[in-house]
């Protein structure tokens, strides 16, 4: 019965996965305020930033985190802050901010039940306050979804990365199932190139003129200019950095789609349609801004239903429809709050649709 | 292998969460797909706390499963609250010591030792969850001695060190209860 032993893996925690994951790719300052489901997060990292001589401010709030993390963004330096839903509401008007400002820095927003104070169960209910976003104006965040604890190493760094790359705040979507389970994992050097911020950071002015960073405001008279440049930016994402994973999708009659935790036991589901005869197939955005819009309308030419898995009250369904724009029917199947449905249950729900 | 899962559970304060660690990460040694799941309230000591273990040779299905094939439960209290939910031709094993040694349902199998009385001979009271381990070994036939061991090593903390080999003996102690007797 024992095979080999490998020791090249770790067990850990979701929420100690993407704490570690951050000291890897080179986070030198956090800023953070406790709030269940992703306090160990900063329990870790109160620990090791100290001891790598890097930043850790155990902030007094979360409004306070938001405009830490982008006073540090501000330098040139990697920066994260990490929160949940309740308190994610009270960055918004920060995210929009660092939108205009485009300060690369990650936000780790491990989901909990909502609205109001809610519950600290699992939750996917912040989807649209991740790719929507609460602040005012014209922004988008990028957002990754991980469904397991190595994606959340995985794409932790690649957080890091686009946020640096394209000058713009970066959301890790993770919720309270992914940051309290445990599974083993692989930690593995930064794989991303450093981006040079020197034209710039502020970084003192002793090899280069003052500067000045700050949100386009109304003296401004390129007004309508900055924001088709940003949103040309936003065009690039779209086009380079969209993520996706597809199981069974090429002869599907029903293709099932979900995002991050909940996804896992979707991807079962559609194992046990096929084995029941029903050509199902998975569909699993990583990256839910920018989302793959082009994709699913390509699929929605051949299959002929779509259903979105969520643990909410239907969020990404929106933007599944707006995908497959009536080309098909789009259906929901969900849970409020809470674990995410069983396999089993969302096969007998669907053979009712 | 086929999928299997485990529910251990118990008082808070019992070390249900530890155990499952450890065996989850001995799983994770074998070179196996495994998840780590807990569920608790918010007391420190005295509430209900469990957690559930699944492994695979492939990726894991589901988090968190309807049914289990296994239940450590080291009170009464987790013994009610989890024996509906195994699996026909499961197994529950329960802590005499706490539990009673009631066999409601005739399609599974119990397994019934003196968990907590066992620890205190070996000296340690807090011992229970670990010697708990080595039953599951022996029962479920799915990990060893030796993996476990590995484990043990990996969970416990460097100023605990001191502690591993009184965990290893509970282990042993554990795995070798004469189940002839049961």
């Amino acid at each position: 019965m024992v095979e080999c032993l490998t020791d090249k893996k770790v067990l850990t925690k979701g929420n100690y996965a993407i704490a570690n994951a951050a000291v890897l790719a080179g986070c030198q300052c956090y800023f953070g305020y406790p709030i269940t489901p992703q306090s160990e997060i900063g329990e870790f990292l109160s620990g090791k930033m100290q001891e790598l001589k890097r930043g850790y401010v155990s902030a007094e709030s979360e409004l306070a985190s938001i405009n830490m993390v982008m006073g540090a963004a501000s330098t040139g330096v990697k920066a994260m802050t990490s929160s949940s839903s309740c308190a994610v509401s009270l960055m918004q008007e920060g995210l929009s901010y660092a939108c205009a400002d485009e300060l690369p820095f990650v936000l780790v927003s491990v989901m909990r039940g909502g609205p109001g104070l809610g519950n600290i169960y699992p939750s996917q209910g912040d989807y649209i306050q991740a790719t929507r976003g609460g602040g005012n104006g014209d922004y988008k965040l990028i957002v990754l979804a991980p469904s397991t604890v190595q994606e959340c190493v995985d794409l932790t760094y690649k957080a890091f990365y686009l946020s640096q790359k394209y000058r713009n705040p970066t959301v890790l979507l993770a919720d309270g199932l992914l940051g309290q389970m445990m599974e083993p994992v692989e930690f593995y050097d930064y794989p991303y190139p450093e981006i040079d911020n020197s034209s710039w950071a502020l970084s003192g002015t002793k090899d280069h003129k003052a500067r000045i960073i700050r949100s386009y405001g109304p003296l401004a008279d390129d007004r309508c200019r900055f924001l088709e440049k940003l949103f040309q930016k936003y065009k690039t994402i779209e086009e380079n950095e969209t993520e996706w994973e597809e199981i069974n999708t090429e002869d599907a009659d029903i293709i099932l789609v979900s995002f991050g935790s909940t996804s896992r036991n979707v991807k079962t589901a559609m194992k046990k349609l096929r084995e029941k005869g029903i050509k199902a197939g998975f569909f699993r955005p990583i990256t839910l801004y920018p989302f793959p819009s082009k994709r699913l309308a390509e699929l929605s030419k051949t299959a002929k239903k779509f259903v979105t898995v969520e643990v909410n009250m239907g969020q990404m369904v929106d933007d599944v429809r707006l995908a497959v724009n009536g080309a098909c029917p789009v259906e929901l199947i969900n849970k409020g709050v809470g674990i995410p449905p069983s396999a089993e249950e969302i096969v007998s729900r669907i053979e009712v649709l | 292998m086929q999928e299997k899962n485990f529910i251990i559970a118990g008082f808070g304060g019992q070390g249900v969460l530890l155990a499952g660690e450890v065996l989850a990460n001995a799983f994770m040694l074998l070179g196996k797909h495994v998840t780590w799941y807990p569920s608790y309230g918010a007391e420190m000591r005295g509430g209900t706390v469990n957690c559930e273990i699944v492994v695979s040779d492939e990726e894991v299905s589901e988090v968190n499963k309807a049914d289990t094939d296994y239940v450590v439960a080291l009170n009464q209290a987790s013994f009610d609250k989890f024996l509906n939910k195994i699996k026909k031709g499961g197994m529950i094993i329960a802590n005499s010591t706490l539990v009673k040694e009631i066999k409601s349902r005739a399609d599974i199998n119990y397994l019934f030792a003196p968990i907590t009385k066992l620890a205190e001979e070996v000296g340690n009271i807090k011992m229970a969850n670990i010697l708990a381990l080595g039953l599951v070994a022996k029962a479920s036939k799915l990990v060893n001695l030796e993996v476990l061991e590995k484990a043990l090593d990996n969970v416990i903390p460097p100023h605990r060190k001191n502690l591993l080999p009184l965990n290893i003996q509970a282990l042993k102690i554990g795995y070798e209860y004469d189940l002839l007797h049961v």
